[in-house]
């Protein structure tokens, strides 16, 4: 497993060179924005260790960049900043996990084996529905190539959609797949959900099929799914 | 109004206190003159009446071959009746200085009328003018008399022609004018000092406003002092604005300066705490109990730091709906090896009147708190709750926190500063944060089984 370590205190540098060569990855060093950009940019990680307060770039533009270009790399932020807005506005920019800034080793090492784990199955059977990605395995949708944020709730609504594409489901279906038993369902739940869902996805993407329910279609123009 | 407050100096009182000196010396003054020059007026008239008896005695009387004086018949009736009030004497001044009666009216009686209190020499000094002098008549009435000192053709002393009347006509008049002015001039004294009270209230007016303007800006209803003021008051005004600005950008700064040095701390604690990590020694175990001490401090500091003076000019409004799906999917994220489960709904009319990050900061530590020590399931409803507060209810299927253990959390009425650091679930600087904004925030039992977070919020029109 190869990382990116983009840090620039040389003392914290040293020591997570250290112990993530300990737990038997392979480690590279950027000490500002710039060769942090450059090297995700040539080199195939399987993660990357974003310190937000770097020189000449700052860590968020770096993954901006990143993630405009396509790569989708895991990326575990690591920030003095605390504050839920820079949180939101790290996730925002692409993150796949967020550590403040004082931790402990262990923690980041527990996070990253985590984020290596979600992301192992990248290539795995992903459903497509025209423009839409959807990866199983990481849990992750997209839409033309931009990521999607969803709850997970959104989510697997989403996933249920996208396995039955083309066929119409009712609502009863949909509640019972989405929510377990001891949860209440009231009846304009999954109208909200589909609301939302169709906010992130398009609105033409979801047909309201009157009484009967909904289906997902490919829009015009995309390919169909698979 | 506060007791005090009648004794302490007052603008509008000092005003309208001088106004009202002002005022009633110019009344009492002009009712005097007013008074007097009636009164004048009257008794020159009445005097020329005198006069003309006085003289037409003078005119008419004529002295015999002893030496007496004879009195012209004068056709006045009221000169025949007894004690008429109105009276003439032809008299002659005696050796003793004083005027002994020669002719007199039948209306005397037996009296006599006096001369003027000078006497004499008086007359003597104006010969052939009359003079005018108050007395008293035989019923004691007051009079107002002529006399004049004059000679008749056929006699060689001098004769005093005297003319009276009773004058409590006169007085009466005068006194009843005195009486009908005082009354107009109280009249308009209340209307002047009506006029000085309304005029001190609206003179002062844009005081009162520019007071309102400044608790607004206290308040954090608005951002600075605003409206146009009259140009004695425009500088004020300019100048509380300037201080205004003067202190947000001192708050403003210190704010960034406790951020940058608690953020700065960080990565110095963060590199201890990996150095103590490595070690085992009891040098190792000290570091990495200070270096946790540390990093609470610097946590509470920086929170305390965000929570504070927020309430100056904000104008922001941030809609609820977006926040919640952004913290949602970035809980989830963060709690994705747990598959931690959001379920939310909010109406998407719900605007919260504040900055953006503060609310993410409430509702963010709420969720968060729910997903660190719920079960896995988050359900989080945001409410209207009439037209200008919202309820956004966040509740986790976790084990929840007994009665006790839930007051102990909230610490209701002590500060962020006095709780100690590092303790709470976080949900002290949600409540520290929805108080700035006039909220407020109470824990219950979920339904779930586990905690129940109401967060009460204002609420802005959509």
């Amino acid at each position: 497993m190869r990382i990116l370590l983009a840090e620039d205190d040389p003392d914290l540098s040293r020591q997570l060179k250290q112990a993530l060569a300990d737990a038997d990855y392979a480690v590279d060093h950027a000490p500002d924005g710039e060769e942090a950009h450059f090297l995700g940019d040539t080199e195939p990680y399987d993660a990357v260790i974003l310190d937000l307060g770097l020189p000449k770039i700052d860590g968020v533009s770096v993954l901006e960049r990143w993630r405009r270009d396509g790569k989708t790399t895991p990326v575990l932020i690591l920030t003095a900043r605390s504050a839920w807005s820079e949180k939101v506005a790290g996730f925002d920019a692409g993150a796949d996990d967020y550590l403040t800034k004082p931790f402990h080793t262990e923690e980041l090492l527990a996070r990253l084996r985590a984020l290596l784990r979600r992301s192992a199955g990248h290539a795995a059977a992903t459903l497509t529905c025209g423009g839409i990605r959807l990866d199983p395995r990481a849990a992750r949708a997209s839409v033309n190539g931009e990521p999607l944020r969803l709850t997970s709730l959104e989510y697997r609504l989403l996933h249920y959609l996208m396995m039955h594409q083309g066929r119409v489901i009712g609502r009863t279906e949909l509640v019972e797949h989405l929510y377990d038993q001891d949860f209440d369902r009231d009846s304009n739940t999954i109208e909200v959900f589909v609301g939302r869902l169709r906010k992130k996805i398009g609105s033409d993407r979801i047909e309201t099929v009157r009484g009967l329910g909904y289906r997902l279609i490919a829009l015009e123009g995309e390919a169909a799914g698979s | 109004m506060k007791p005090g407050d009648l004794f302490r100096p007052s603008l509008a009182r000092r005003l309208v206190l001088l106004a009202a000196i002002w005022s009633l010396a110019v009344l009492v003054v002009t009712g005097l003159a007013q008074t007097a020059l009636f009164r004048q007026e009257a008794i020159s008239r009445f005097d020329d009446d005198l006069f003309d008896v006085a003289d037409g005695l003078y005119a008419g009387s004529t002295v015999d071959d002893q030496g007496q004086v004879d009195a012209p018949p004068l056709t006045d009736s009221r000169a025949t009746r007894a004690y008429s009030g109105k009276y003439w004497q032809i008299s002659e001044p005696g050796a003793d200085g004083k005027l002994h009666a020669l002719v007199r009216s039948r209306s005397l009686w037996d009296g006599e009328l006096k001369g003027p209190d000078k006497g004499i020499a008086l007359l003597r000094g104006a010969a052939g003018k009359p003079v005018y002098y108050d007395s008293v008549g035989p019923a004691h009435e007051p009079l107002r008399a002529a006399a004049m000192l004059a000679r008749l053709p056929g006699r060689a002393a001098p004769v005093v022609f005297m003319a009276a009347e009773d004058r409590s006509a006169l007085e009466k008049d005068a006194q009843r004018f005195a009486l009908e002015t005082a009354g107009v001039l109280i009249l308009l004294g209340a209307g002047l000092l009506l006029v000085v009270l309304i005029q001190v209230r609206v003179g002062l007016q844009p005081l009162f406003d520019l007071q309102r303007e400044v608790a607004f800006v206290r308040q954090g209803k608005a951002e600075r002092v605003g409206g146009t003021y009259p140009s004695e008051l425009q500088p004020l005004a300019e100048e509380l604005n300037a201080l205004v600005a003067h202190d947000q950008e001192v708050v403003e700064r210190q704010r960034t300066h406790v951020g940058n040095l608690a953020h700065a701390l960080k990565t110095p604690i963060s590199v201890m705490m990996a150095e103590a990590d490595q070690d085992k020694g009891s040098l190792a175990q000290l570091v990495t109990r200070q270096t946790q001490l540390m990093r609470e401090q610097v946590d509470h500091h920086l929170r305390r730091a965000r929570a504070a003076a927020r309430t100056q000019g904000n104008r922001e409004r941030t809609p609820l709906e977006p926040v919640m799906d952004e913290l949602a999917v970035t809980l989830e994220r963060i709690f994705e090896d747990r598959g931690v489960e959001i379920d939310w709904r909010a109406p998407e009319d719900l605007v919260f009147p504040g900055e953006r990050q503060d609310l993410l900061e409430i509702v963010g530590n709420v969720l968060e708190n729910a997903c660190k020590y719920g079960g896995g399931r988050v359900r989080a409803i945001a409410e209207a709750i009439g037209p200008d507060r919202m309820s956004i209810t966040v509740e986790d299927n976790g084990p929840g926190l007994s009665q006790a253990d839930r007051a102990a959390v909230l610490k209701r009425g002590e500060r962020l500063d006095e709780t100690a650091p590092g303790s709470g679930l976080g949900l002290s600087i949600v409540d520290e944060l929805a108080r700035v904004y006039g909220g407020s925030i109470s824990l219950d039992q979920a339904v779930l089984g586990g905690l129940k977070v109401v967060v009460n919020l204002p609420r802005a029109e959509a």
